[in-house]
């Protein structure tokens, strides 16, 4: 859908059911629901960094703010898989991502590679994680390194940079990504509702050779994580009339919804909540008379 | 906010050495040992006892934040939670055991449709997958020794830690698949929104191992 529509790149959204396949372990459906975006036609760093904004301001439109996001990087990983040699890429990448010192013992022969993966595991902060990992040896990261730089500048700008943090044990599972790759996640959610990164070389395999980089949510995770939100909407106000004002009530209805307020309308039995239209208007509570209020 | 909570065995080869390793930590339930969700000494900490190969389930979902159990059985889950560190304990390998007059010495040479009786059905199929032989699949929930003398199945893939039952039941291994201990695994997220309770109780469980 994306390539059909990406020729020449923009910026597009979705709210769609996805099918997948997940071999039946704890998470049995194919089929779940998720919202994301993609821009498509821009790369670098100001695009990563407007794709994680975004993200979050959305988060924070649905009244969860507060989301943290963890990034991770695709070349830093494979420049430090290739500098020691390690062939067993999808193992060191479960390793990786599970923080499982014991799995990368079995991966990982060399003393100084334990020494330096067992530290992108361990830690989580800023760009100076980068520089560590330089000192320990991995050669490369100079562009690395000012890259996040930039991409914190960049999330400064937008007022996000505090809720972002590197930790390089952050290895999505798709493997089209080649760039950033991030996970959102929200206190007391026990899953990442969502995450996202640059994935370049997927747009290669449709043919077309532009930048990418996006983001999804997962829909069922937001609305648990909404769960006890009340978006301030108040319930419908329920107008009730009596015999012979029906006319007049959907009258009112029609006015109080012309301002933006909810109601519904029914024939009066003896309720003791809402409006009641009768030759006068009246609070059923309070039982004042409202004539003229509304 | 509410404490952290930690998923232990309830019963099984792991339930004792993980109530010692809490012992030498200082932290005791509170309630007695019917009760699944039980509040410790350790402020802020609660003990959910659950089966230990329903702990990683527990742990992945968020429902635990943090858990005690056996390498095997997180492997055999598929479900990927942090694996803070190894608790020195538990040790046994998950191997293939053919019956001891068996011809075959080694896995790979195990003929194609070979009937593989086990508790491990994930880790089973994907280790056959490697080695390219195509194997059908006998789940069982325990016993699973008696399966070839019985004409059950032609193999197990069953854990074993000195032998000694394999032995028993006319059984030989012939190769490991996994080789387990019992480790503390942490759910992702909690790991980052509540990293220093977990460092915390980490520290506690695993100095004093």
């Amino acid at each position: 859908m994306l390539a059909s529509r990406a020729c020449s790149g923009g910026r597009f959204f979705y709210i769609e059911n996805c099918i997948r396949f997940l071999s039946p372990k704890a998470l049995p459906q194919r089929e779940f629901w998720q919202a994301g975006a993609e821009l498509v036609g821009e790369g670098g760093v100001e695009a990563d960094g407007e794709v994680i904004a975004l993200a979050l301001e959305c988060l924070e439109r649905a009244g969860l703010a507060g989301a943290k996001v963890d990034l991770g990087s695709i070349p830093v990983f494979r420049k430090t898989v290739e500098q020691f040699k390690i062939t067993n890429y999808e193992g060191l990448r479960r390793a990786v991502s599970t923080k499982s010192i014991g799995d990368l013992r079995g991966i990982a022969t060399e003393e100084r590679a334990m020494e330096v993966l067992a530290y992108m595991m361990e830690e989580r902060g800023g760009p100076d994680l980068l520089a560590k990992l330089t000192e320990m040896g991995v050669r490369g990261l100079e562009e690395d390194m000012r890259y996040f730089e930039e991409l914190f500048d960049v999330l400064k700008s937008y007022g996000y940079a505090s809720n972002v943090r590197i930790d390089l044990s952050t290895l999505r599972e798709m493997k089209y990504y080649n760039g950033i790759v991030f996970e959102i996640f929200l206190e007391g959610i026990g899953l990442p509702i969502g995450g996202g990164g640059r994935y370049d070389a997927m747009m290669k395999e449709f043919g077309l050779d532009v930048s990418a980089a996006g983001f999804a949510v997962s829909v069922d995770l937001l609305v648990k994580a909404a769960e006890g939100i009340s978006y301030g909407r108040s319930p419908p106000l329920q107008i009730y009339y009596a015999e012979g004002y029906r006319e007049r009530a959907i009258g009112l209805a029609r006015r109080l919804r012309g301002k933006g307020m909810s109601c519904t309308v029914s024939r009066y039995r003896g309720e003791r909540e809402g409006i009641l239209v009768d030759r006068t208007i009246i609070d059923l509570r309070s039982g004042k008379v409202l004539e003229g209020q509304l | 906010m509410r404490g952290l909570i930690l998923a232990v065995p309830n019963k099984g080869r792991l339930r004792g050495p993980t109530m010692e390793l809490l012992e030498r930590a200082n932290i005791r339930p509170l309630d007695d040992d019917r009760i699944y969700l039980s509040n410790t000494t350790l402020e802020g900490v609660q003990l959910l006892s659950i089966r230990a190969a329903d702990i990683p389930i527990y742990v992945y979902y968020g429902i635990a934040d943090l858990g005690i159990t056996g390498k095997d059985v997180v492997a055999e889950s598929g479900l990927e939670v942090y694996e803070l560190a190894d608790t020195g304990f538990g040790d046994c390998n998950l191997v293939v055991a053919v019956k001891s007059d068996s011809k075959y010495w080694d896995p790979s040479v195990l003929p194609q449709g070979t009937k593989v009786a086990t508790e491990f059905p994930n880790l089973t199929k994907q280790f056959f997958n490697d080695l390219g032989i195509q194997v059908e699949i006998i789940t069982l929930r325990g016993a699973v020794e008696i399966a070839p003398i019985l004409g059950l199945a032609d193999c197990v893939v069953d854990l074993s830690s000195t032998g000694r039952t394999l032995e028993r039941n006319g059984l030989r291994a012939i190769g490991t698949i996994l080789r387990s201990t019992a480790k503390l695994i942490c759910n992702k997220v909690a790991y980052k929104t509540r990293h220093e309770q977990i460092k915390m109780l980490e520290n506690l469980l695993v100095r004093n191992k």
